[in-house]
Order: C-alpha cells, then sequence, then structure tokens
C-alpha cells in the first residue's frame, strides 16, 4: 500500500494467465469543433476464464472500449494502442495488425461480441434459422454439426429450440430475442465474450435471469466474459472483477466484493450511493452533482476533480496514476485514503449484515404523519374494475374470415384509488399491461370494461354526455410523462414552443411575454440554468435528464392532479435517477399533485414511494396481484411475484448475503392472448397447488393497522383449501 | 439545484395574486411558485410580428443562405418571377412583323432573342408568355400540395370514418387515368384562364402524395409527443398543424417542386398537342407553332424550338434546386447549429449513437 504511482508494466501483477492485453489504447474522433478523446489511453488487462464488469455512466467511452477489442471503431474514428491475444494453444495475436481475412477470423471466432437492442440485431425478414446458418457459412463452419451447438446452447438458455429456430424475429419477446443473440454469438465457440449492455432494454426480472444463465453458460464453455453495463448492482453479483469508467478511462479496477465494500475512488463511492436498491435508507441515496466533461476538452488533471468532494489544486493539475490499494485494486486518486471519510457509504463502520431485508433494524421510514389512506376520504381518481382488452387484427383477411380475433387482456379487471397527494407506483414485467393500465387511468385509453372516475365523475361518461365536472377540467386535470423523453417532446419544436403549448391552451389572459417569464422560471427552477438559452433549444440539443425535465414542466404547467409518470427515469442513467426522482417529488409539493408512476424497478418504486408514503401496486398479466405500503411490500411479500420481482432487484450485496435461486419456475411470461387459466400466475410460480390452477384468487388484506398490504393469494389466507391442496411443481 | 426554491428570483414578480386554479405554494406563504410569475412587460403587437418574422422569414432564409444550391435556384426561380412581374410592363408586347422573319438570336440587339416566321420578336413573347406560365404552376402546385395535404393528415390523424371517406375519395382519384382525363375536361371546359388550367392539370396529381402522407400521419399518431398534446386537450387542428406539419414539411417542398414542374411539362406538352385553347402567348404554343413550321429540320428556324425549351428547362432546373435545398429549412438540427453559429456543440452523444449504429451493423 505504498502512495506511489505505479509504471502501467507492473500494474496488474494479480493477473498470472491474461487473454486479453489491453495497452493505452486510445480512440479519437476528429471533429468540426477539435479531436476528441472518447477513450483514453487505458491499459487493462483481462484474466483466462474471469468475468470483468466495466461500469460507466452513457457517454464514458464504454461502446468504445468494446469496440476496440475487435478492433471495430467507426470510420471517422481512429484506435491507437496495443491489444494483445493469447490463445489457449498459446501465442500472442497483435489484434491490430491483422489482416482483413484475418480479423475476420478472429472476430466472433476468437472474441465475440452481443450488442444492445437486440431488436435491431436481426433481419426481421429471415427466420431465425437462418441467422445461425449464415454465421456458420460466413466462417466456414459445419452447418449441420454448428446447429447441433447452437439447439444446445439454445436449450441451455430455457428455450424450444425447435420452435425458436422456426420463428421470426417479431415473433420473440425481447428477452428471447437477447437470449437468441447470445446463442448467435456463443455458435462459433469463442474463447472471449464481450457484452455491451446486453440487458439493458429489458426489465429487471428478465435481466435477472439472463444474468444468472450467463454464469451457467461461462462455466459450461469455459468463457472470459467482459460485461459492460451503466448498472453497477446488476454486475457486482456476476462479476470477479469491476472496472469503472469515468470520462474515457479507469479510474479504478479491482474486485467486485472489494469495491462493493471498501471502493477508493470517490466517483465509485458516489455512484453506489447514488444508485437506488432495496435496503440502503432512501435518506441516504445522494445524486451526483455536476456533469461528466466533454470528450473535446483535454481535461487537465483528475478527470472527475470538478464533481469531487476532497479536490485540491493537485488534483487540477496532476493526472493521478494508479495507486496500488491491493495486490488486485487499483484506484486513479490522489486521495483514495481519505475518500471514505470525504464520501460516506451508508453501511460503512457497521459492516455487510446491515443491507439484509430480514434485518431486524427496520428500514427508515417517515413518520406516517398523514392520513391512513384507507380511512374514509374522496379519491382524486378511481378505478373501479377496468378492462382494456385489445383485438389483435393483424389476421385479417378472407382465409380468417370465421375464425374469431384473438383478444389481448392487457388489463383484467383492476381496482385501485389515488388520493390527494399521493403517490401509487405499478410494477411488473414488460407486457404485463402496466402502461396500459396507467393510460386508462388517465383517460388516454378507453377501458373495454370497468369505470375510471374523476373525483366521483366518470371519464368517458363525462366526454360523451356530459357530466357535472366538464371533460375538458379532467382532461386538465389528468396527464402524462412519458416513458422516452426523447419521443415525448417534438424534436421539430424548440424547448419554448413546446412548453409553451400548455399555457396557449389553458391560459388565455397570458400573453407571449407572460409565458416567456413563466417558462423561464420553471426552467430556472428545475435547474436548468440559463433559462434564456435553454429555452432556444431543440430537443437534440438536451440530454436525457433534461428532456425529461422539460416534459415534467410541460405536464405541470397544465396544474394537473394527477400525473402518469410512465417509467419515467428507466432512460435515464442510474446515478441521474435518484435526482430526477428527487425533482418530481419537490414538484409534487409545489403543484398539489399525485403521481401514477409506473416501473420495472422495484428499488425506483421503493425510494419514491418510501419518501411520500404512497403505495407499492404490482401487476402480473393484466391483474393486480398486491399491493401495499414499501416496507411491507419489500420486507413481507405475500405473493410469490412479488417476491420474484424483490429477487431481480439488483442489490449492493456482497456475495455471501445473496440467494441465488430463481424464484420462478419459467423465465418467459405466457402469451397474454391466451393466459393461464386460476391463479395466472401458477405457471411460474414455486409455491404452485393444484387449486391455484382452478380458482382465482381474490384479493386479501393482509396489512395492519398501521400498513396498508392486500394480495391476491392463497398464502395470504390461513384457512384455505390451498394448504391441503396438492402441489403442482415438478423437478 | 437542491436549494433553487427560494424566493422567486427578480425577474418577475407575480402580479396577479387571486389566482383563479393557480396553485398555492405548498409549505406555506413565503414560497413564491414560478408557476405565477407573469412578465410586467405587455407584449405589443410588434414584438409579435417580430418573432414570427424571425422564425418564418429570417430564419429559414438565412439557412437556405448558406447553401449554393439554394442561391442558384433562388436566383433563378427570382429572375423568373421578376420577368413575369415587372418584364411585362418593361418590354412592349410583340406583333406579327416586328422585324423580318428569322432573325438569328443574338444577331441584332433590337431582337435579341431572333424572330420567328411571321416576324414576331422571340425575346418579347418569351417574356410574355412568363406570367401566364408562372400562374398557371403556382396554382396547380398550391393545388396538389393543399389538397393532397389535407386529405392526408386529416384521414392519417382522425381514423376511422372520416379515415375511410377521405382515403376512398383518394383512392378513386389515384385509379384515374390521369392524362386522358385532363385532355377530356379541358376539351370540355376549354380553360382560358391560367389558374383554371393549372388545377385542372393537377387535378389528378394530388391523390399520390395525400396517401404517402397519411401513412407518415398514421404512424407520427402514435407518437408519444402527439399522445401528450391529446393528454394537454390541444385541439386537432393546432396538434396537425404544429406537431405533424412541420415534420412533413420537408417531403411536401419536395412534392410541390415537382407538382410545380409536372405542370409546365404538362401544359406545354398539352398546348403543343393543341388540346388547350390558345389565349395568350406561352412556352407550348410558341413550341407548337414553331414545330408547325417545320423548326426542327429548318436550320434557320432551329432557334424557335430552343428559346423555349430553354426556358423551361432553366425554370425545371432552379425549382429541383431550390427544392432539394429547402428540406434543411426544416431540419432542427440545421436550424439548431444555425442559431448559434457553426461550432455548436454537437455533443458526445453523438459519436455514442453513430457508435452504437454501427455496432448493430457489424
Amino acid at each position: 500500500m505504498t502512495e506511489q504511482a505505479v509504471s502501467n508494466d507492473d500494474r496488474d501483477a494479480s493477473i498470472t494467465d491474461p487473454i486479453l492485453e489491453v495497452r493505452n489504447a486510445t480512440v479519437k474522433f476528429g471533429m468540426d469543433r477539435g479531436e476528441s478523446r472518447v477513450l483514453d489511453d487505458v491499459s487493462i488487462d483481462i484474466e483466462r476464464n474471469e468475468i470483468l464488469g466495466v461500469v460507466g455512466e452513457s457517454g464514458s467511452g464504454k461502446s468504445m472500449f468494446a469496440s476496440a477489442f475487435l478492433d471495430a471503431i467507426v470510420d471517422p474514428g481512429t484506435l491507437s494502442g496495443e491489444i494483445s491475444y493469447y490463445p489457449d494453444s498459446g501465442g500472442e495475436v497483435d489484434v491490430l495488425g491483422l489482416t482483413k481475412s484475418e480479423l475476420n477470423q478472429f472476430r466472433w471466432e476468437e472474441i465475440a461480441m452481443v450488442f444492445q437492442g437486440a431488436m435491431s440485431s436481426f433481419n426481421p425478414v429471415r427466420k431465425i434459422n437462418t441467422h445461425f446458418v449464415e454465421t456458420l457459412t460466413a466462417h466456414g463452419d459445419t452447418v449441420s454439426e454448428g446447429m447441433e451447438r447452437a439447439r444446445t446452447i439454445l436449450s441451455d438458455l430455457y428455450m424450444d429450440p425447435e420452435r425458436v429456430l422456426r420463428s421470426y424475429p417479431h415473433e420473440l419477446s425481447g428477452g428471447m430475442k437477447q437470449r437468441v443473440l447470445i446463442a448467435l454469438s456463443l455458435v462459433l465457440e469463442p474463447e472471449v465474450l464481450v457484452m455491451d449492455e446486453p440487458t439493458a432494454a429489458l426489465d429487471l426480472l428478465m435481466q435477472r435471469s439472463i444474468i444468472s444463465l450467463i454464469e451457467d453458460i461461462k462455466e459450461k464453455y469455459d468463457l472470459t466474459i467482459v460485461f459492460i453495463t451503466h448498472d453497477l448492482p446488476l454486475v457486482v453479483d456476476l462479476a470477479d472483477r469491476i472496472g469503472v469508467l469515468y470520462a474515457f478511462e479507469f479510474i479504478e479496477i479491482g474486485p467486485a466484493n472489494e469495491l462493493l465494500e471498501e471502493a477508493a475512488h470517490p466517483y465509485t463511492r458516489a455512484l453506489l450511493k447514488s444508485t437506488p436498491n432495496l435496503t440502503a435508507p432512501v435518506d441516504e441515496m445522494r445524486p451526483i452533482e455536476g456533469s461528466a466533461p466533454d470528450p473535446v476538452n483535454e481535461i487537465s488533471g483528475c478527470s472527475y476533480h470538478s464533481r469531487c468532494p476532497m479536490a485540491d489544486q493537485r488534483c487540477e493539475v496532476e493526472d493521478p496514476g494508479p495507486y496500488i490499494v491491493d495486490t488486485d485494486h487499483d484506484v486513479h486518486c490522489h486521495y483514495w485514503e481519505e475518500a471514505s471519510e470525504a464520501v460516506p457509504m451508508p453501511n460503512d463502520g457497521s459492516g455487510t449484515e446491515t443491507g439484509s431485508p430480514d434485518s431486524d433494524q427496520p428500514i427508515s421510514v417517515q413518520t406516517p404523519e398523514t392520513r391512513p389512506r384507507w380511512a374514509g376520504e374522496n379519491p382524486v381518481l378511481s378505478l373501479d374494475d377496468v378492462e382494456v382488452h385489445f383485438e389483435a387484427t393483424q389476421d385479417e383477411g378472407l382465409l380468417n374470415l370465421f375464425t374469431d380475433p384473438e383478444t389481448v387482456r392487457a388489463v383484467d379487471g383492476i381496482s385501485f384509488d389515488i388520493y390527494e397527494n399521493d403517490v401509487v407506483v405499478l410494477v411488473g414485467e414488460s407486457g404485463c399491461g402496466k402502461t396500459t393500465l396507467g393510460k386508462a387511468a388517465v383517460g388516454l385509453e378507453r377501458p373495454t370494461a370497468g369505470r375510471v372516475e374523476y373525483r366521483g365523475q366518470d371519464v368517458w361518461e363525462a366526454k360523451e354526455t356530459g357530466g357535472d365536472i366538464p371533460f375538458e377540467d379532467i382532461r386538465q386535470s389528468l396527464q402524462i410523462v412519458h416513458q422516452d423523453p426523447g419521443n415525448a417532446l417534438n424534436s421539430y419544436r424548440k424547448v419554448f414552443s413546446s412548453l409553451e403549448e400548455p399555457l396557449v391552451r389553458w391560459y388565455d389572459d397570458l400573453d407571449g411575454n407572460d409565458r416567456r417569464q413563466r417558462i423561464l422560471s420553471m426552467l430556472k427552477h428545475v435547474g436548468m440554468s440559463p433559462p434564456e438559452d435553454y429555452i432556444e433549444r431543440y430537443p437534440h440539443q438536451l440530454s436525457g435528464g433534461e428532456q425529461q425535465r422539460v416534459a415534467l414542466i410541460r405536464a405541470m404547467l397544465m396544474n394537473p392532479d394527477v400525473i402518469l409518470a410512465d417509467e419515467p427515469v428507466s432512460a435515464l442513467d442510474v446515478s441521474l435517477r435518484v435526482e430526477m426522482m428527487d425533482l418530481m417529488l419537490e414538484l409534487q409539493d409545489m403543484f398539489d399533485t399525485s403521481y401514477l408512476f409506473i416501473s420495472h424497478d422495484l428499488a425506483n418504486a421503493r425510494y419514491i414511494t418510501e419518501k411520500t408514503d404512497g403505495l407499492i401496486g404490482v401487476v402480473y398479466l393484466g391483474k393486480l396481484v398486491e399491493i401495499g405500503t414499501p416496507e411491507r411490500i419489500i420486507n413481507d411479500p405475500q405473493h410469490p411475484y412479488t417476491r420474484a420481482l424483490c429477487w431481480a432487484t439488483p442489490e449492493l450485496l456482497t456475495e455471501t448475503d445473496r440467494t441465488d435461486d430463481s424464484p420462478m419456475r419459467k423465465i418467459d411470461i405466457p402469451d397474454p392472448t391466451d393466459p393461464p387459466s386460476g391463479c395466472r400466475y401458477h405457471t411460474r410460480c414455486p409455491e404452485a397447488r393444484d387449486v391455484c390452477r382452478e380458482v382465482e384468487p381474490e384479493m386479501v388484506d393482509s396489512g395492519t393497522d398501521e400498513t396498508h398490504q392486500r394480495a391476491a393469494c392463497f398464502r395470504a389466507q390461513e384457512n384455505h383449501e390451498y394448504w391441503t391442496s396438492e402441489s403442482i411443481v415438478e423437478d | 439545484m437542491k436549494d433553487s426554491r427560494g424566493p422567486t428570483d427578480g425577474d418577475g414578480q407575480p402580479k396577479a395574486a387571486d389566482g383563479d386554479g393557480q396553485p398555492k405554494a405548498a409549505d406555506g406563504g413565503s414560497v413564491n411558485s414560478p408557476f405565477e410569475t407573469i412578465s410586467d412587460i405587455e407584449e405589443t403587437r410588434r414584438d409579435r410580428y417580430r418573432k414570427r418574422y424571425e422564425n418564418y422569414v429570417y430564419a429559414p432564409f438565412s439557412i437556405i443562405w448558406d447553401d449554393w444550391r439554394a442561391r442558384i435556384g433562388l436566383a433563378i426561380i427570382a429572375l423568373y418571377v421578376f420577368v413575369g412581374t415587372v418584364g411585362v410592363f418593361l418590354v412592349e408586347p410583340t406583333t406579327n412583323l416586328d422585324g423580318s422573319a428569322f432573325i438569328q438570336p443574338f444577331e441584332t440587339w433590337e431582337h435579341p432573342f431572333g424572330t420567328d416566321r411571321m416576324g414576331r420578336d422571340l425575346f418579347a413573347d418569351t417574356i410574355h408568355s412568363t406570367r401566364p406560365i408562372l400562374i398557371m404552376m403556382a396554382s396547380g402546385g398550391l393545388f396538389t400540395v393543399t389538397v393532397g395535404t389535407v386529405f392526408g393528415t386529416i384521414a392519417g390523424y382522425k381514423g376511422g370514418i372520416t379515415d375511410t371517406v377521405l382515403s376512398s375519395i383518394t383512392d378513386v382519384f389515384i385509379n384515374i387515368p390521369g392524362l386522358p382525363l385532363v385532355i377530356v375536361l379541358a376539351v370540355m371546359f376549354e380553360p382560358r384562364n391560367p389558374v383554371l388550367v393549372g388545377i385542372l392539370l393537377s387535378i389528378a396529381a394530388w391523390a399520390g402524395l395525400a396517401r404517402a402522407i397519411r401513412s407518415q400521419v398514421l404512424t407520427m399518431r402514435r407518437e408519444s409527443f402527439t399522445e401528450a398534446a391529446r393528454a394537454m386537450d390541444v385541439s386537432t387542428s393546432r396538434i396537425i398543424r404544429k406537431d405533424i406539419l412541420p415534420r412533413l414539411m420537408p417531403y411536401i417542398v419536395i412534392n410541390m417542386m415537382n407538382a410545380t414542374r409536372n405542370i409546365i411539362f404538362s401544359a406545354v406538352g398539352l398546348y403543343f398537342l393543341g388540346v388547350l385553347p390558345f389565349e395568350d402567348q406561352n412556352w407550348g404554343i410558341t413550341l407548337y407553332l414553331a414545330y408547325d413550321a417545320g423548326a426542327h429540320y429548318r436550320p434557320g428556324a432551329l432557334h424557335w424550338l430552343l428559346i423555349p425549351m430553354i426556358a423551361i428547362i432553366g425554370i425545371s432546373v432552379g425549382l429541383i434546386l431550390l427544392g432539394q435545398s429547402l428540406d434543411r429549412v426544416f431540419n432542427p438540427r440545421v436550424r439548431a447549429r444555425h442559431r448559434n453559429g457553426e461550432a455548436e456543440a454537437e455533443g458526445s452523444e453523438d459519436v455514442e449513437a453513430d457508435n452504437t449504429g454501427m455496432m448493430k451493423q457489424v
């Protein structure tokens, strides 16, 4: 532990048998406004058969790092440095010196890559089978042998190979596509697998399932895996070592557990702290102030100094070389030894067991000073047995004239209430109908049955025949913030023009200058300054977080009673999520609104409900299966599906505290056109018994006087025939 | 950002405290919600006009002026418009026996483009032809684009029964054979007014555009930003005008340019065939007369054919150049860069975006 910079050559002393050596890899792009370095002098060794996690925010150069392995930097970019590959058979391959045909052999056969966005990696007009055959023939492999391998890999990934191979890409769900992509990259039996955000587009349950598959796959096929992600908690239980990328270089590399417990770089510590999770007290979660540096501006000294709480003059001038924390733990910070004091972690000092959900120390809960929500008070928005069924119409045609159209039961009989200043978070997998339910709740999707009432007035009745409350008022009161901020704002309109819209529509008495003034002060309020500059921008000139703020302000300017926030933070970097949610809550205070928040992430749901004393509702296949206060849902889930969601939420726990067994029997969600009978979860439930197949469970109360919890599971009822029924779980 | 909720900054004190429907600050009176901010300066009519001028005149012109194609195109079109408006007053209309027959171009300055068989001055003839042709083009082009866009956007956005009705009408017009219909109508009505001729010639041209626009609007209707606008109860016509049309404009502009070019070609063609009645001079009639007189095989009369042809090609090229560069006007990236000068930061996101785009292709 000397506080002395070491040279590159002997830094990775712990690596005994490297499979890849990267030395001084730099990627440069010439741009109009100067040269930008998107990978800055990166050196790293990768041990044979290890899983290396690479973590970085968007724009930190992690995708560049991935393509550097394959020498696949896109054209204006240039890659310099040295990348050596050591095959099993011995010898050394200089990756950057390979000819084009050698490179073709090298890619996929030695190093394969799994890209993010499985949706666009397939040719939509070709069957999955063709994709495999093409890959095999392109590399001169025997097709029959190769397809045999493909089938094995597919079934290892818990898919039915015959069915999958016969399908077109659009017939597979997102999670299945991603798994097929993994299979496709393994079919040529590579030694190294580089995965670039392979799960970013998936919901947590699927993410977690794929992560646990990756571990098995790695063992079975003897792989070295480089796993690149923005989501630190996701990789900690997968990776052996973790490298943290910040501003195009590694700032810390170390064993996963050590990084988690004793992160030495202030950025890593801040990142750990900013990540919403299920166990840390919500008040301890803090966003990272400031933003990452621009690749064009050459930064002198430490790249993090502008955001670092302990930066001093030395950090501004001197680039921190790697300091050795431990034999296999390096950090690029002059003052790493003081980092633990400057950026304290919530579980510092109290060891590791603070984290576990069962610990008797209760999660810090704000005093429930406000209304016990289940005591009478009129709800703002009330959903009563709402159903939204879609008819799948693509099969129209002469031949199908006599077949019944298939019905997708997106929402199938859900009831809940939203009160003044309330927050209800709906969680569930993708495809479970939570967005449709949300849209039905704010009057954007017409329910096929059931009632949506705004302060006692049926919304659709008001629209058609008029009612006590004019539809205009209802429309104004129910607003939406979309999931993808890039699409929620019209890219052809300036920020000002987009924000002006609600004012023009609803506040006739404001003239142009008033509108401008009001928009300026709102922008300033949410921290976008100087606002005069921001209002003249187009959406593409804003970052994701800024776009989302503009979308949020736009909804707020309507002065609504309820805002449907459809996954408002899932498109943002992990470190920005807490900040965005804090902003939403602050605006809630100011505008007296309620949120109907949709998320697939139980950690976000917990953060927002615990701060506001709201409810979490768990949706599965169009049904509300459990609803309750966060501490009940997370600490004592009644429904097995809720338990599965808790399991899927990445935790910042060290290995010993973690359970790895999936509490589900199947990875994939059943087809919503043909939902299972009885309890819809019985096909995946580890506790399912005979009765679950036939009888649909009712919602039963299992909360206490101070807490609220209702679940639709027989297990929540003590004297139910379930307990005497036969188990249908076969092993 | 955490502490930004202090009293509202000095740039606007709330002046209307009565606030119907305005929220009160949740935590007591100490906080002025930025939502109540109102400017103390009244907006004048002049301000509004200035803003419109900046958005709709100044910005587009300064953008296309950067593009050499646009400059040339604009110059060509401006020349034709000048000729068609001012030129007709500067140059006397020609009559038979203005000069001797078949004077070659540039032989005398009295007849710079030469004369035809009857001794009519081709320079004056060309200039006086410009006006009716321009009117024809403008009316035909506007008709095509207006009807096509209105049908397309409404059918696409409204859906349901409106869509069925409008789409059926569109389909009928798509399936009518255009040229025979125009010939029949021209013979029946003998239109002499250039506006009417223009509209007649584009009677079947708008339907294709309407179809294409409808399908684009169909996808836009499902986008989040139109849903957000609907949630704000913005009227349908405003959504179409403000959210949808700007995104269609590049396509519409290109179509407008093509439609106008088609008008010249078919007008000239029909005059040449003698289907349309002769009224004023125009290039089509000149071509017809020249052909009739056998100008295509008499070397001394060749210029009689060439001059109207060059006039037609000239305006067509001008329209193409202008149309190609006009789509830049609507591109938000170009507009944004323009506002802040050429060196506006594109940000590292673009690199990232390009990068992922590439990776999918690997």
